[in-house]
């Protein structure tokens, strides 16, 4: 029965119906974060061709409409939940960054800590978007490679300038760092991806480091 | 590759077939540089090494199956040539300097061959992509047999020598993504320094690659 048949006044009313508006609109969202769930367990567990949209929409829980209501395909829910996953975890990272208030080392070591407690938190997710997303679909790969480099700028904005390195230097760390990481979760021990920390983060800091002192000893 | 002559020749069954199976690995390669694997057809390999249906399906089950024998064929020839190089030279720095530079030049000369190892290797899917990461793995011995401990005596941990050849993968994967495969060779000093510096220090690295 609407408000307006129990005889309530208009603004009443208004406000009686908008508590039912939100909380479709949070059902809505929360449906949709199912959708992309199960998108990136199904890819992670049987890859992305074998995948169907009867798969996804029966292990979210949602009609099929629903699915259709808020994505064209079942590319562009690949393609949502992972421009989501990699904003969410560059987020992360750019945070514990700025939040460290010593040297650059010691925002390195945040920033990778942060991204492998991404990895480590959602081993599907992760497997999705560094294994499979390679060999979904051309758009997928093409994210993949847009997102390789948005990682590659955040290593620059974090590190040290040093014109004596090589200017790749950046490039080939961030790629050396996701090809560990990708035989981790191939291994399925994404879950202990954090173990990786102190190798990685001596990968990531000996160029650095190495060109200082190496300064440092020519200037001697 | 060029196509066997038409018609009655006299060639040995075995000979036609061999020379087929080569013509068909070097169409699959190109067909991939061109639109990329799932775009890439048995009948578009067939068509361009002029072998038929038929007898592309007596070489191989499947695209898959053409794919894997063409990345092991690739690959192939690439320790070859590293493997050369590495033993010409006397010291490991040295080993490695003239391995990377070999590895380049290939890789630029042979664009094709080089977005089937780097690139497709990981994008072809879930049938073939542990050929990419055996293929990768076994090319961290020839970076680390013969390398030199660190000052403190140590050497650098596994995963470091699998993140210095990842990230070198890594890095001319992108080149060929951006259509700058020929200029590989260029990057020669870069990718030195990246690989030498783990095992020598940036001074010494810096010091041999000057030296070449």
């Amino acid at each position: 029965m609407s408000p307006r048949a129990q005889g309530k006044s208009g603004a009443e009313a208004r406000s009686a119906s908008v508590r039912p508006a939100l909380s479709r609109e949070f059902i809505a969202v929360h449906k949709k974060r199912r959708i992309m769930d199960a998108i990136a367990e199904l890819t992670a567990e049987q890859g992305y061709d074998a995948t169907k949209i009867g798969d996804i929409v029966r292990r979210a829980g949602v009609a099929r409409k629903t699915l259709y209501d808020n994505f064209e395909g079942k590319e562009e829910v690949f393609l949502a939940t992972f421009d989501a996953a990699v904003d969410e975890a560059l987020q992360r990272i750019e945070a514990d960054c700025a939040a460290v208030e010593g040297d650059w080392e010691e925002r390195v070591q945040a920033g990778l800590a942060a991204f492998l407690a991404c990895v480590a938190e959602k081993p599907a997710l992760a497997r999705m978007c560094m294994i499979e997303a390679l060999s979904a679909t051309q758009a997928a790969t093409e994210r993949y490679e847009a997102a390789m480099q948005r990682f590659v700028d955040l290593a620059k904005r974090t590190v040290p300038q040093d014109d004596q390195l090589p200017e790749t230097i950046e490039e080939t760390l961030v790629g050396g760092v996701a090809w560990i990481v990708y035989q981790q979760i191939r291994r399925k021990e994404a879950e202990k991806a954090e173990d990786l920390l102190p190798e990685l983060s001596e990968f990531m800091l000996a160029p650095f480091h190495g060109a200082a002192e190496a300064q440092k000893r020519a200037n001697a | 590759m060029e196509r066997l002559p038409r018609g009655r020749h006299g060639l040995p069954r075995e000979f036609i077939a061999q020379n087929q199976r080569e013509r068909l690995l070097a169409a699959l390669a190109e067909c991939l540089e061109e639109k990329g694997y799932d775009r890439t057809t048995v009948s578009a390999i067939g068509k361009r090494a002029g072998v038929s249906k038929s007898d592309f399906y007596k070489q191989f089950e499947s695209k898959d199956a053409c794919f894997v024998a063409a990345y092991d064929d690739a690959v192939e020839r690439i320790r070859v040539v590293v493997l050369a190089a590495c033993t010409e030279r006397k010291d490991w720095a040295n080993g490695v300097l003239a391995a990377l530079a070999a590895l380049l030049d290939l890789f630029a000369a042979e664009t094709a061959q080089t977005q089937l190892v780097l690139v497709e290797g990981l994008r072809a899917g879930r049938g073939v992509y542990d050929r990419y990461q055996v293929a990768l793995q076994s090319f961290v011995p020839y970076l680390t047999d013969g390398a030199p401990t660190q000052a403190s005596g140590s050497r650098p941990p596994q995963a470091i020598d699998e993140a210095v050849v990842g990230g070198i993968a890594s890095l001319l994967a992108r080149r060929v993504l951006a259509g700058a495969t020929q200029t590989m060779p260029g990057l020669l000093p870069e990718i030195a320094e990246f690989a030498l510096t783990p095992y020598l220090g940036t001074a010494e690295a810096r010091r041999i690659i000057s030296g070449r």
